[in-house]
This record gives structure tokens, C-alpha cells and sequence, in this order.
């Protein structure tokens, strides 16, 4: 009699933990045991037994009374000893990915107040059951709407899968009296905002005083010279030169394999010759003797001269 | 924001820091003569004045005696050096780079390496005297930073070795006052590449298929046409050549150009004075002046006002660039040989000169090297020079310890070595 009694759950925290409710073996047996739980309904059963059951597709839960469709990818160890706690946990987060603004998007700290107490409402709405279906509904819409407004391929709002949904009440044939009760408890919850607008018909939700969305620019193509463009002025080059001296680097294939191009020699050959072309050392250095061009670089000399009390660096003794 | 060649070329250190009017070279090599007379002449009487001193007492001791000898040591203290002026250190250093420029050779060096040693030494006197320094050390201390420079590696003993009556101490000791004097700007720009780029260009015209200038008013079809009926020599008949034949002028024009530019460039201020675009378009017009007519006229047309400016520039480079005796022509390098005898006369009188006006407080480089480094104790003679060099060092080696024991105080002691940490640990474990 005690030991049936022990078996009931919650008659005794420890005992219970250790004994699967599906298949009753204990870690006195298995010390490997491990419990998994499944996100739709949250009922515990060891490892082995979610093998057993789910190895060949999806099969309805095992527990006594709950009849949910569950699959073995989603089942996990719990992170939380309470389940409740564990359950909440996931409705919270789901409910964040959603509606995910910080006080940076509103225009007032009163409206992000606002917007922080609509969100905690929905999630103890989620929590507690009351109005699921129209709250999912206006969750996935308001994330469509967000998705809609920057474009962005991100993972679609999924449901709670713990709570009656209608794909679940299709899988499951939930009877007709159920489906009325939620619809009734539906009805019956005061709706935190009782006269819902246009936009939150289309958007699912509609926050005052939340700032307009404006996409970042796009990244300009990056420029590794910052703006400065090499363009000669006397010579163009061509892509290649049929002269004698080079045909022999051009087919050696120690020069090839190594990724040397000739175009590199052309175009360097090339600046090379007119680097200078237009340079006048008798104008340029003369007026750079004056001091009459504005160069950058005289300039740092010339104060470099006057750091130095005047004189040049003395450069020869270093004897 | 674009960036043209000559913006390019403005940014290099040869064109910032090594590059002068004639006047403001000739005013260098004076200033430079100047002060390097200054200081042998001053030098000089330093080294004299105990010497005199004494041959004073002796003479007057001798005088006390007799009369015989007295006249000699009081001649030499009175006798002014006789300094070289500046012609005759520029033909000094003219002659140590082509000496440099033979040991290049002689070494199988490739000529970027030699090139870019050759002006090293030529950047060097321009601020620096032979009267200072020897050119006969530098030239060989330089070439051997320009193959560090070049990317041709050479080790110093390899390199030494090469050398008669040469240590690698020897190489070692003027590195750093030569790299100091070159402001250390290593880059040299040189005209050899340029040329080259130049010779594909005028292959490509030849073969009518250039890429031509977005401002070009003739076709690739034309210019051929017109380049093939270029006259040989200047002011000479049109001729009209095949394509092969004119390759084969083009090919001659860039040898001869090259050779040019592998002596006379060297050996003369060109680097100085004028841009490696320049440099090699004055050499090319020396080699073959109608094809570079008619170069210059496919890049710039003959109404624009830089055309003039550009061509009498290179006139006059070409000028300085034939004026040097060795290379005007591959086939007369052999001056006669009267004048070699000449010159080598001249060069050996300007040595003798050298000698007797060398900076005696420079004359040991290696030694002076040796000073400069730690623990170095130079030992005390009777000039004046060593004994500061030794007071020198002694200094800076009391305020090396000085600090050494004041960061023991503050850090402790460093760390004892792994053979000692066996006793010293148990000691400190007694103690603690």
C-alpha cells in the first residue's frame, strides 16, 4: 500500500523524481537515468522510454489524460526543476524574440513604460491561459508586420505548443465543449485594450509613441584607398607586349606558379617611366627653396628646423 | 581624389630630400668643402700643439747647443694644410664611384645594386668630405648597404673576403654613419625600369598596336606609317623601313640608351638634377633622337607650352649625361691612351693631396666604431682625441651601473640562475 502510494505523483518529491511515470523503472535499477521533457505538454519520462515510444515517428503522450502528439527532436532535459517555472521560461522568451523594442524605439519613457506593461499582460495571458488564440494571433501578425517592415529572414513566431492551438485541436479532436469553453474564457477576458484599432487588426499590435523604423544605409563597397584613384596621364597599358626579352618569363612556369602576373611589370614599368615626366626640378625645387608652396611636408621641416633651435640636424657626427 | 605619376613620384625621398638646382648643389659642395676644411685645419693644429710644444723646448735646447736642425719642426707647425678644394674633392668622389661601379662588376653584382650604391656615395659627399672620410672605405661600405637595400643579400664575410686587405670590422664600421648621412632615405629611384616600360611602348607602336592616349588625334595605323618613315639621323632623309627593321632600331636605341644609363647616369649628377623620367628619355634621346621625337610627340602634342619646356630639359640632361668622357658612346669608352695616362696622373696627385689634408680624428673608423659601443675601454694615448673617447666611455659606463644598482634597490636583485637556485632557496627557507 505505501509503495503504491509513493507512486502517486507528488507524494514524495525525491521518489518521484526517481521513478519514471511511463515505464516505473527507478535509478535504483538504471543509475544512468535521465529524464526528458517535451515542450508541448511538459510530462517527464526517462530516456529509454522516449526511444521506445517515439524512435518510429510521432505518437501521442503516454500520461494517462494527455493526449498531445509529440516527437522525439523536440523532447530535452529540463533546465528548471519546476516545471511551471520551465514553462514559463519558454512562453517569456518566445514572446521577447516578438516584441523585442528597447527604450532607444520610443519616442517617451512613458510610452515605453506602456509598452513594457502590454508585454508583461500578454505574457501572463500566455502563462495563465487566458485569450491564447487571439494573443498567438496577434503575435504572429504584429512579428509578419515587423518581418514585413525590415525585410529580414528570421525564424517565424511559433506558437506555444503547450496550449490548445487549432492545428492542436485538429490533431488531437478536442471535443466540441472543450473548443466552446476556450472560446467562452476567450470572451470573457477583459482585453487589455477593448477597442482594438485598424492597425492593430492588420499588425497585430499597435504601440503609442514607438518611432519609425528607419533601415540602416546601405554599406557602401569597400574602398582600400579611401577615395584615391591612381589615373596616369601619359600612358595607357595594354594587357600585353609581344617583345622578344620577355616571352621567356612569360612562359616559365617559376615565374607563373608563383602567381606573378606581367601585367604588374607593365603597369610598374610604365609608372615607372613617367613618374616624373612632368616634374621641373628647376621650377618646383626652386619654389620649394622659397617656401612658396604651401607643401604639407616643407612645412613639418620647416618646424622641425625650429624645434631644433633653428639649425638643421646635425646629421655627420655621430662619432 | 587622383593620384597622377608625377604625384607618385613627388611622395619618394629622392625627390623630397635628394633633389637640387644646380645652384643650390653647387652651394651644398661648398658649404660641405668649408666646413670639412675647417675642421682638418683645426684638427690638424689640436694634434700639433703638444708636438710643437716640445719640438719648441728641443729647439730651443738645440739652439742653447748649436744651430744645426732647428729649422725643420717649427717648418711643420707653421706649414697650412692645404685642403682640397671643392672641383677637386667632386672628381675625387667621381672617381671612387667608378671605382665602386667597377667593384660592382667585378663582384657580378646585379647594376640595380651597384646603381643604388653608387648614389648612396654620391648622397654621401654631398654632405660628407672625402677630406672627412675616406672614399676608398665608403665605397665599399656602400655597396654593401645598397645589396641590403636591393634585396641581394651578401654576407658581410662573404663580401670581405671578396676584398683585398679587408675585414668585415672594416665594412661594419661606417655603416651607420653613412645610413645617417643618406637620412635614411634607401630608396633610390632609378631609370632602368622606366626605360624598359619605355621600350615596350615604342615595340607596340612599331607592331601598330598601341593602347593610345585618350587625347590621341592619330590612329595606331598612322603613327606606324609615320614611325616607319622616321629619318635615321636628325634633320635626315625619311626613310621607310619594314616593321623588322625598325624593331631592330628600337632594340639598338634601348641598348645603347641602357648603357648610357648604367655609366654616365651614374657618374654624373643626373640623379641630382633631373627626374628618372628624364634621365631616361635624355638617354634615349642621345641613343636614337628621332624615335624619341616622336615618342614624346605621341604624349604630348607639339602645341602644348610643356612640350618646349620638356624637350630643352632634356637637351640640356642629355648634355650633362654625353659631357661624362667614359660613355658617350659603347664604342669609345677607350679614351685615348694619352689621356687615360692624363687622368690617372691627375687622380694620383689628387690622392697624394688627399693624404696630407685626411682628418686625423677620423681616420680610424673601426676604432671610432668600437668606441661608440658598450664597455669599450679605448686605451688612453697622448692626443687628445682617444682620451675624451675614453673619458666617454668610462662615463657612460659609471651611470649604466649607477641605475642598474638603483633599480636593484626597487625591483630586488634579478632572479638567480637554475645551477645556483638549489642553495640559495634552502638559505631563504632558513632565514624565512
Amino acid at each position: 500500500m505505501s509503495k503504491a502510494a509513493s507512486r502517486v505523483p507528488g507524494g514524495g518529491a525525491a521518489k518521484d523524481e526517481a521513478i519514471c511515470p511511463v515505464c516505473k523503472s527507478s535509478r535504483y535499477l538504471n543509475p544512468n537515468m535521465r529524464f526528458l521533457v517535451n515542450p508541448e505538454c511538459y510530462h517527464k519520462m526517462c530516456e529509454s522510454c522516449v526511444d521506445r515510444i517515439f524512435s518510429h515517428g510521432p505518437a501521442p503522450c503516454p500520461i494517462a489524460g494527455c493526449k498531445r502528439t509529440l516527437r522525439k527532436a523536440k523532447f530535452r532535459t529540463q533546465t528548471f526543476e519546476d516545471l511551471k517555472v520551465e514553462r514559463e521560461v519558454d512562453i517569456r522568451r518566445r514572446v521577447a524574440r516578438v516584441l523585442n523594442k528597447t527604450e532607444a524605439d520610443f519616442e517617451t519613457l512613458r510610452d515605453y513604460n506602456d509598452y513594457l506593461e502590454t508585454v508583461e499582460e500578454i505574457t501572463w495571458n500566455l502563462i495563465l491561459k487566458i485569450d491564447v488564440e487571439a494573443t498567438e494571433k496577434r503575435l504572429r501578425l504584429y512579428e509578419e508586420a515587423q518581418k514585413a517592415e525590415r525585410n529580414i529572414t528570421a525564424r517565424p513566431y511559433q506558437p506555444d505548443p503547450s496550449l490548445p492551438s487549432e492545428k492542436a485541436q485538429v490533431v488531437l479532436k478536442k471535443g466540441a465543449s472543450q473548443r466552446k469553453a476556450v472560446a467562452t474564457s476567450a470572451a470573457n477576458t477583459p482585453d487589455s485594450r477593448a477597442n482594438p484599432q485598424d492597425g492593430e487588426v492588420e499588425k497585430g499590435f499597435n504601440f503609442h509613441g514607438l518611432k519609425k523604423y528607419v533601415p540602416p544605409a546601405p554599406e557602401k563597397p569597400l574602398d582600400p584607398f579611401d577615395g584615391w584613384a591612381i589615373e596616369p596621364q601619359f600612358y595607357v597599358v595594354q594587357d600585353d607586349y609581344d617583345v622578344e626579352w620577355l616571352t621567356q618569363t612569360k612562359n616559365d612556369p617559376v615565374a607563373t606558379a608563383g602567381g606573378y602576373d606581367m601585367r604588374d611589370f607593365y603597369s610598374r614599368a610604365l609608372c615607372d617611366a613617367f613618374s616624373g615626366f612632368g616634374v621641373f626640378v628647376e621650377d618646383e625645387i626652386e619654389a620649394r627653396a622659397k617656401g612658396l608652396s604651401g607643401d604639407a611636408n616643407t612645412g613639418t621641416r620647416s618646424a622641425a628646423t625650429a624645434a631644433l633651435g633653428g639649425k638643421d640636424v646635425n646629421m655627420d657626427d655621430v662619432f | 581624389m587622383k593620384l597622377t605619376e608625377d604625384d607618385i613620384y613627388r611622395t619618394s625621398t629622392q625627390y623630397q630630400h635628394w633633389t637640387f638646382t644646380a645652384a643650390q648643389l653647387a652651394a651644398q659642395r661648398l658649404q660641405t668643402n668649408i666646413q670639412a676644411s675647417e675642421r682638418v685645419r683645426a684638427a690638424v693644429a689640436r694634434q700639433r700643439a703638444p708636438r710643437s710644444l716640445k719640438a719648441e723646448n728641443a729647439s730651443a735646447s738645440e739652439t742653447e747647443r748649436g744651430e744645426s736642425g732647428a729649422n725643420t719642426p717649427v717648418l711643420a707647425v707653421d706649414r697650412e694644410v692645404n685642403c682640397l678644394t671643392v672641383g677637386e674633392e667632386k672628381k675625387l668622389v667621381d672617381t671612387f664611384c667608378k671605382r665602386a661601379l667597377d667593384l660592382g662588376d667585378f663582384l657580378k653584382l646585379p647594376i640595380e645594386v651597384t646603381a643604388t650604391g653608387v648614389q648612396y656615395m654620391r648622397r654621401f659627399y654631398l654632405l660628407n668630405s672625402p677630406m672627412t672620410y675616406d672614399p676608398q672605405t665608403i665605397s665599399r661600405s656602400v655597396i654593401f648597404i645598397a645589396s641590403k637595400a636591393e634585396g641581394h643579400h651578401l654576407s658581410v664575410e662573404r663580401y670581405a673576403s671578396s676584398l683585398p686587405k679587408t675585414t668585415p670590422a672594416d665594412i661594419l664600421a661606417p655603416e651607420y654613419l653613412i645610413t645617417q648621412a643618406l637620412r635614411f632615405n634607401y630608396e633610390v629611384r632609378h631609370p632602368f625600369r622606366g626605360l624598359k616600360g619605355g621600350h615596350l611602348e615604342l615595340m607596340a607602336l612599331a607592331q601598330g598596336k598601341p593602347a593610345l592616349l585618350p587625347t590621341a588625334t592619330q590612329s595606331a595605323q598612322e603613327l606606324q606609317t609615320a614611325m616607319l618613315a622616321l629619318p635615321r639621323k636628325p634633320d635626315g632623309p625619311a626613310t621607310s623601313m619594314t616593321v623588322a627593321e625598325l624593331e631592330k632600331r628600337i632594340t639598338d636605341a634601348y641598348g645603347l640608351a641602357s648603357h648610357i644609363l648604367k655609366t654616365a647616369a651614374l657618374l654624373t649628377d643626373a640623379y641630382f638634377l633631373y627626374t628618372p623620367s628624364h634621365i631616361w628619355l635624355s638617354a634615349h634621346l642621345l641613343a636614337d633622337e628621332p624615335l624619341t621625337l616622336f615618342y614624346l610627340s605621341t604624349k604630348l602634342p607639339l602645341s602644348s607650352p610643356m612640350h618646349d619646356k620638356l624637350l630643352s630639359t632634356l637637351r640640356a640632361c642629355s648634355t650633362l649625361l654625353s659631357s661624362h668622357p667614359i660613355s658617350s658612346h659603347p664604342l669609345q669608352t677607350t679614351a685615348s691612351a694619352e689621356q687615360q695616362k692624363k687622368e690617372k696622373e691627375e687622380i694620383g696627385a689628387l690622392l697624394k693631396k688627399l693624404r696630407q689634408c685626411r682628418d686625423p680624428d677620423k681616420i680610424d673608423l673601426v676604432k671610432l666604431n668600437q668606441a661608440q659601443k658598450r664597455d669599450v675601454t679605448v686605451r688612453v694615448e697622448e692626443n687628445g682625441g682617444e682620451g675624451l673617447e675614453e673619458s666617454k666611455a668610462k662615463r657612460r659606463k659609471v651611470a649604466r651601473e649607477r641605475a642598474e644598482r638603483e633599480a636593484d634597490e626597487f625591483w630586488g636583485p634579478s632572479l638567480k640562475r637554475k645551477d645556483e637556485e638549489g642553495s640559495g632557496g634552502n638559505l631563504e627557507k632558513n632565514g624565512g
